[in-house]
């Protein structure tokens, strides 16, 4: 098309065009939030795509330095609603390491066993809502279908349902009990036919894979210097995962695999490898989490924390993996009752930055893949 | 040869597509249709931890303003008038804004008797924003002191029980094991 | 048709007037009477039946409140929008932007005059029949032009841009397909084709020669693109940014081009039901004219409802194709695909010029085997992966 401009721009511009200069959202039709991309295209062709955030500020930074230590565990939930778990889990290891509170080992179990299931929680909406951005309804519900169970789970686990505060300071609020357990254990029974079953009916479909392989690839280049994480990152064909290489918790004890994407089916690094990365992240959430149920042993689910929690004067610098990437928590306290700062860094505002460099060239269509298969998250984006 | 390979893989993974959301048709299907076609209600389904709206029992309410202070988000407000001659303390207002609450549950953690507690109800709409405030004082209630030795009262006792129970299913330094002391 | 307007003029009712405007008055009648008895209805009743099927593919429930088992769905989808205000944007063009969903409802409607719903049941036996249809349908490309340029909005434009674009391409291996059916009967007429098959599956037109079968799938998937269906819905493609050609159009309006969309499916199973599966011809049980009536309407019936289920299941299942992926499998794929078959069924006219019943014996059972094997598969499904069993721990 450019081509063909600047051929007949020299005859004396007998076919003129214009590139469309074209807003995608904030209202959008997928489910990631309120996200808006001026995209300048022409035709169907993308020259630029600029994303531009902040239409889900709620300035949660800020409003960790007015309430207390054990006050603003429920707002790091609204962080990443979709991931409520490890926000929370951040935030909490960051408070004990400052007070230098020691986590009981049965807290520490229930914390992996929470994490894990909202891992796969937050995975069958990244991929649910990938297949319907490319147009497949069906995958869609059925993924929200196996979510339900998970939030049936952490009902009874928790009493709710998406904003858990749940893992609090010293551990958890309340104790997974027996018949929980078993139920866990029933559905993960039950959950790896069910992967089984999604993978054929999308992953493998010739349609979905032709749509995806050689789309948008990053190299591990623009990774590094873009900060890629996460998922995303492990896409590139890196095998790095906090929870292997920086352990925290209970990770150095369980043995898991951490997949990486192998470009067989097109370039390495390419939408349908952060896709798969996913999905067998999800099977290897079941393994951690069938290891967790054997292994619990008795003893309390939390230490003793007073009720107005003044950690010593400090700062601290806890990264974990959450399931969009490593998630970093910052905080800094001076010895009040109230933190002195409070700083998330997550990995779905530094993709971001990726986005305009990737989508130049790409078609419109293209571009709703690219930004599914980012998996971002427009509350993790703006907190 | 690619061309006949592409061709086969097409049909073939669409036939297994087809098949799979074949079977789920001929499935049954797994909605619950609230609030009409349901055996029974939901709140009766839901468990005890289940963090709904907000209910505050008086009559074991002792005025201590814990989760007044506790509320990360201020929604709790609490009057308590003291009368000159009696010295007797009784509460003016109790008001929960539900609106405004992020159903954490750090109040109910705080309450030492369980007066305060989410219950099992979730449907709170309301068709002015006056009506999300919940009072739950009508004429003013004196403050409640929990009986050393037990409570004699059968119905009393019944509710302090209520409390207590629901306080028992919060993680506490001193339980070993949790609800259920069993290997998990 | 005919013969009971001759019988009537015979009997010596009408008695003034010209027999021609005789026979058009009673063409023009029973036009009307299909049309507004039987396709508003249909095309109503099968939003509905989409509905329901997707979201039973989908352990869902649908539309299942208005009416007994939610049938009158359609109904108040259709009354809400009636009731609606009606937006034109200033900028677009009135006229274009208001002819456009009448141009392609024309284009879809009058495909109904020659669907042969039984052997005395078609309004007009054209002896170009299905030559007919293919060129009325062209009409929807008119329509879905004009309804993009007229809304004065880029998206829109693109939209309809693509439909265009797919439509015309998708013509060709449609076109082609018919062409090798009409190779093997020798005439374009809807009647000529359905009486040149026998009621026995095995004397069905798909069976006829394993490049007839292949023409079968090639033109039922040209159908769905052509009718703008998934995997081939690029124009209203609704997670891609915004609705495509029907993006300014609100209410009624609306309505219309989906109505069009969902009658064009029973106008795609119709014609393949006509061409491929033996049409309305059932056995020879009854002599009886009203019975035998009623019969033979039910089963052509339900063998063009039966592909209209089939393309909602495959909506349900695939995802789309993008607008460049669509082009190279129409050109590179379809139409060399449908040449083959064209200049297959062509040699073996010429070898066989009454066919090959054994042929045809042998294709029937590789129909019946790849039956079987969706079946076992589908039981496999069933009884591999049970949602219904962990979920509600309570109720």
């Amino acid at each position: 098309m450019s081509a063909m401009n600047e051929a007949t721009a020299g005859e004396g511009a007998a076919f003129q065009t214009e590139d469309m200069i074209i807003n995608v959202g904030p209202q959008h039709p997928s489910t990631h939030g309120v996200l808006r991309f001026v995209v300048r295209t022409d035709g169907e062709v993308i020259r630029s795509a600029l994303p531009d955030v902040g239409y889900l500020h709620r300035s949660i930074e800020k409003i960790g330095e007015k309430v207390t230590w054990h006050g603003f565990v429920p707002y790091t939930d609204r962080a990443d609603y979709l991931a409520a778990m490890f926000a929370n889990q951040g935030f909490c290891m960051a408070a004990e390491k400052l007070g230098g509170i020691e986590v009981p080992r049965r807290a520490e179990f229930c914390r992996v066993i929470a994490c894990e299931l909202n891992r796969i929680a937050s995975h069958l909406i990244s991929v649910g809502t990938f297949g319907q951005d490319i147009g497949a309804i069906t995958p869609f519900l059925h993924a929200l279908r196996e979510r339900e169970t998970i939030n049936n789970l952490m009902e009874e686990i928790c009493g709710a349902r998406l904003t858990y505060n749940y893992i609090r300071i010293g551990g958890v609020g309340y104790d997974i009990t027996q018949e929980t357990c078993g139920r866990i254990g029933a559905f993960l029974d039950h959950f790896e036919l069910i992967v089984d079953e999604y993978n054929r009916l999308l992953s493998y479909n010739k349609i979905f894979v032709e749509r995806l392989v050689q789309v948008a690839p990053i190299s591990l280049e623009d990774a590094f210097q873009y900060n890629i994480v996460g998922p995303n990152l492990r896409a590139c064909g890196l095998r790095w995962d906090i929870r292997r290489d920086i352990p925290y918790s209970l990770y150095p004890e369980l043995d898991f695999d951490v997949p990486v994407g192998t470009g067989e089916k097109g370039i390495l690094g390419d939408c349908y490898d952060r896709y798969m990365v996913r999905i067998l992240e999800m099977q290897e959430s079941c393994k951690i989490l069938r290891q967790s149920l054997r292994m619990m042993p008795k003893g309390p689910a939390i230490a003793k924390v007073p009720r107005k929690f003044k950690p010593p004067a400090g700062e601290a610098y806890i990264r974990i993996e959450s399931a969009r990437g490593d998630m970093g928590f910052y905080v800094v306290s001076d010895g009040s009752e109230y933190a002195y700062r409070v700083r998330f860094r997550t990995g779905s505002f530094t993709a971001m930055g990726l986005v305009e460099k990737l989508s130049r060239g790409i078609m419109v269509a293209d571009l709703i893949a690219l930004i599914a298969s980012l998996d971002v998250d427009a509350p993790e984006i703006d907190r | 040869m690619k061309y006949i390979k592409n061709i086969a893989e097409t049909v073939a993974t669409i036939f297994e597509g087809m098949a799979i959301t074949f079977s789920h048709f001929v499935r049954r299907p797994i909605t619950i249709q609230y609030p009409d076609r349901i055996e029974k209600p939901v709140q009766e389904t839901l468990p005890l931890r289940y963090r709904g709206i907000l209910e505050v029992d008086m009559d074991i309410c002792t005025g201590c303003l814990a989760c007044e202070r506790v509320c990360p988000i201020l929604c709790i407000t609490i009057g308590i008038d003291m009368d000159k001659q009696t010295k007797q303390r009784t509460f003016g207002h109790f008001d929960i804004d539900i609106c405004k609450c992020m159903y954490c549950g750090l109040c109910a953690e705080a309450c030492p008797t369980g007066s305060i507690r989410h219950s099992q109800e979730f449907e709170g709409a309301s068709y002015n924003p006056a009506g999300l405030v919940r009072h739950f004082v009508k004429e003013p209630v004196p403050l409640y002191k929990p009986k050393k030795g037990g409570e004699t009262d059968p119905t009393m006792a019944q509710k302090v029980e209520i409390g207590l129970k629901y306080l028992d299913e919060f993680a506490t330094p001193d339980k070993a094991g949790g609800a259920a002391a069993e290997e998990g | 048709m005919r013969e009971l307007v001759e019988q009537a003029l015979r009997e010596g009712y009408f008695q003034g007037i010209p027999p021609e405007f005789v026979y058009a008055g009673a063409m023009l009648l029973t036009a009307f009477a299909v049309l507004s008895f039987f396709v508003a209805p249909l095309a109503g009743v099968t939003s509905w039946l989409e509905r329901r099927v997707w979201a039973r593919m989908q352990s869902r429930v649908g539309p299942n409140r208005v009416g007994p088992q939610g049938i009158l769905q359609w109904l108040a989808d259709g009354i809400k929008n009636l009731l609606k205000e009606d937006l034109i944007p200033a900028a677009a063009d009135r006229r274009l932007f208001t002819m456009a969903p009448y141009v392609v409802f024309v284009g879809f409607l009058a495909t109904f005059v020659v669907i042969p719903f039984g052997s005395q049941f078609i309004v007009a036996d054209l002896n170009i029949g299905i030559l007919y249809i293919l060129a009325v349908t062209s009409l929807v490309v008119v329509g879905i032009l004009m309804a993009g340029w007229s809304s004065n909005n880029k998206w829109s434009l693109l939209g309809g841009m693509r439909s265009a674009a797919q439509i015309v391409s998708y013509e060709i291996p449609a076109g082609l397909s018919v062409l090798t059916i009409i190779l093997v009967t020798g005439t374009m007429s809807m009647q000529g084709i359905i009486k040149a098959q026998g009621w026995a599956p095995w004397d069905w037109l798909v069976f006829y020669n394993p490049f007839t079968f292949i023409a079968f799938f090639l033109y039922f998937t040209s159908a769905l693109a052509e009718g703008n269906r998934t995997p081939f819905d690029i124009p209203e493609a609704e997670s891609e940014l915004v609705a495509g050609y029907v993006t300014e159009y609100s209410g009624m309006r609306f309505l219309f081009f989906f109505f069009a969309e969902w009658g064009n499916l029973y106008v795609i199973g119709a014609v393949a039901a006509t061409l491929f599966l033996g049409g309305w011809q059932i056995p020879p049980v009854t002599d009886h004219p009203l019975l035998k009536g009623i019969l033979e309407f039910a089963v052509f019936f339900l063998k063009a409802y039966f592909w209209v289920f089939v393309a909602m299941w495959v909506r349900g299942t695939l995802p789309r194709v993008r607008v460049d992926q669509l082009m190279a499998l129409c050109w590179k794929y379809l139409v060399p695909l449908s040449f083959i078959c064209l200049v297959g069924t062509a040699a073996w006219v010429l070898v066989w010029p009454q066919g090959n019943r054994a042929a045809s014996i042998a294709m029937f059972l590789l129909g019946v085997a790849i039956l079987i094997r969706f079946s076992l598969r589908v039981g496999y499904q069933i009884r591999h992966a049970r949602p219904e069993l962990y979920l509600k721990p309570y109720i």
